[in-house]
């Protein structure tokens, strides 16, 4: 993640703070990586509910966890442990009843994506704009849990190897075979949507 | 560099893994080599479509995101109460616990003490006759540590 990115003061301030009792240093935590959290929760559960669940349960055991939080360590990657955890566990529970939903808002137009699907002209474009959606809901639902939270934070958050092996658990060699696993499964369920 | 190398490292270029001098030589490798420069860019595709993927899809709850602090506050008081009961019950679960027992104490307290005695017969016991219509005495020996008793028995025809 791009340090850069943040304005304000640094987390290990606003943490002292929390710690403090100060509860809008908290949610002004909160509000800084939510965003960030949300879509990795979503990218794990598949499910925009779900993933909203997890990421207040997250932030809330963030809060009562914050004690534990060791100075020196990155915020993002302690929460994201947090997070990864309860989104899996989540994603684990529902499994087993679990649908693909249609992703309509790919269509909403507030994100920034090429011309193309960002602003269909055709209803070609439009339809092959919902079947790359769901291609690619499908084929992030259809890896292994830990390789598809290695994608995501490797993809949407930018993640280094050493930082997702830190909120994995894991060594940086899983990370890197569990991340070129994802990449060629995705690449071959997305082949028909790969000339961009 | 050839193109089975290329394409074992490919991965580690696109993430920015390889040293300077290895990523300058594989560039230099993808610019004359279209079916690795087209293996690079299925990869980096991929990337592409997943960060869409995820910024459109979070788009989908946009308007309880704006009101996600509310959520986690609830569930911080919500957490809170239950910690603080757990609390309560913890300082004074005793009391119930205390008045159950004293509850059975008082149930049973008369059984107890119906108990059939003592009786002499499970020690080594020796029996002397006393010079005496009213009683028997049974000297109890429970063992070299511990005191003698002497049991005094009053005798059925008194």
């Amino acid at each position: 993640m791009n340090e850069k990115e943040i304005t304000g003061p640094p987390d290990e301030e606003l943490i002292r703070a929390a710690l403090g009792g100060e509860e809008g240093a908290f949610r002004e935590l909160m509000e800084r990586y939510k965003s960030r959290a949300f879509a990795v929760a979503m990218g794990i559960t598949g499910d925009a509910d779900e993933a909203l669940d997890v990421v207040q349960d997250a932030f809330v055991k963030a809060y009562y966890n914050l004690k534990e939080f060791r100075f020196g360590a990155n915020f993002y990657t302690w929460f994201y442990r947090l997070l990864v955890n309860q989104a899996i566990d989540r994603w684990r529970k529902a499994s087993r009843s679990r649908t693909v939903r249609l992703d309509e808002s790919w269509l909403s137009g507030e994100v920034t994506l090429p011309e193309s699907v960002a602003h269909p002209k055709t209803p070609e474009e439009l339809a092959q704009n919902r079947q790359l959606s769901e291609a690619l809901t499908r084929a992030i639902a259809g890896l292994p849990e830990y390789h598809r939270a290695v994608i995501l934070l490797r993809e949407v958050e930018g993640l280094a190897y050493e930082e997702i092996a830190e909120v994995l658990h894991c060594s940086v060699g899983t990370v890197m075979s569990r991340l070129h696993y994802a990449r060629a499964k995705l690449r071959e369920a997305l082949k028909e949507f790969q000339e961009g | 560099m050839d193109c089975g190398k290329v394409v074992k490292i490919l991965q580690d270029e696109i993430d920015g893994r390889l040293p300077p001098s290895e990523a300058a030589e594989v560039r230099k490798h993808l610019e004359s080599c279209g079916s690795c420069a087209a293996e690079a860019a299925s990869f980096r595709r991929v990337g592409e479509l997943v960060r869409m993927w995820s910024a459109s899809r979070a788009g989908e709850k946009s308007l309880q995101m704006d009101a996600l602090w509310t959520r986690v506050q609830a569930g911080i008081e919500e957490k809170r109460s239950r910690k603080d009961a757990a609390a309560w019950a913890r300082k004074w679960l005793w009391l119930p616990a205390a008045a159950a027992l004293a509850v059975l104490i008082l149930l049973f307290y008369p059984s107890g003490v119906n108990r059939a005695p003592f009786h002499p017969s499970s020690f080594d016991v020796a029996v002397e006759e006393l010079d005496s219509d009213t009683a028997t005495v049974a000297l109890v020996d429970r063992g070299e540590d511990l005191p003698r008793v002497i049991w005094i028995m009053e005798n059925d025809k008194t």
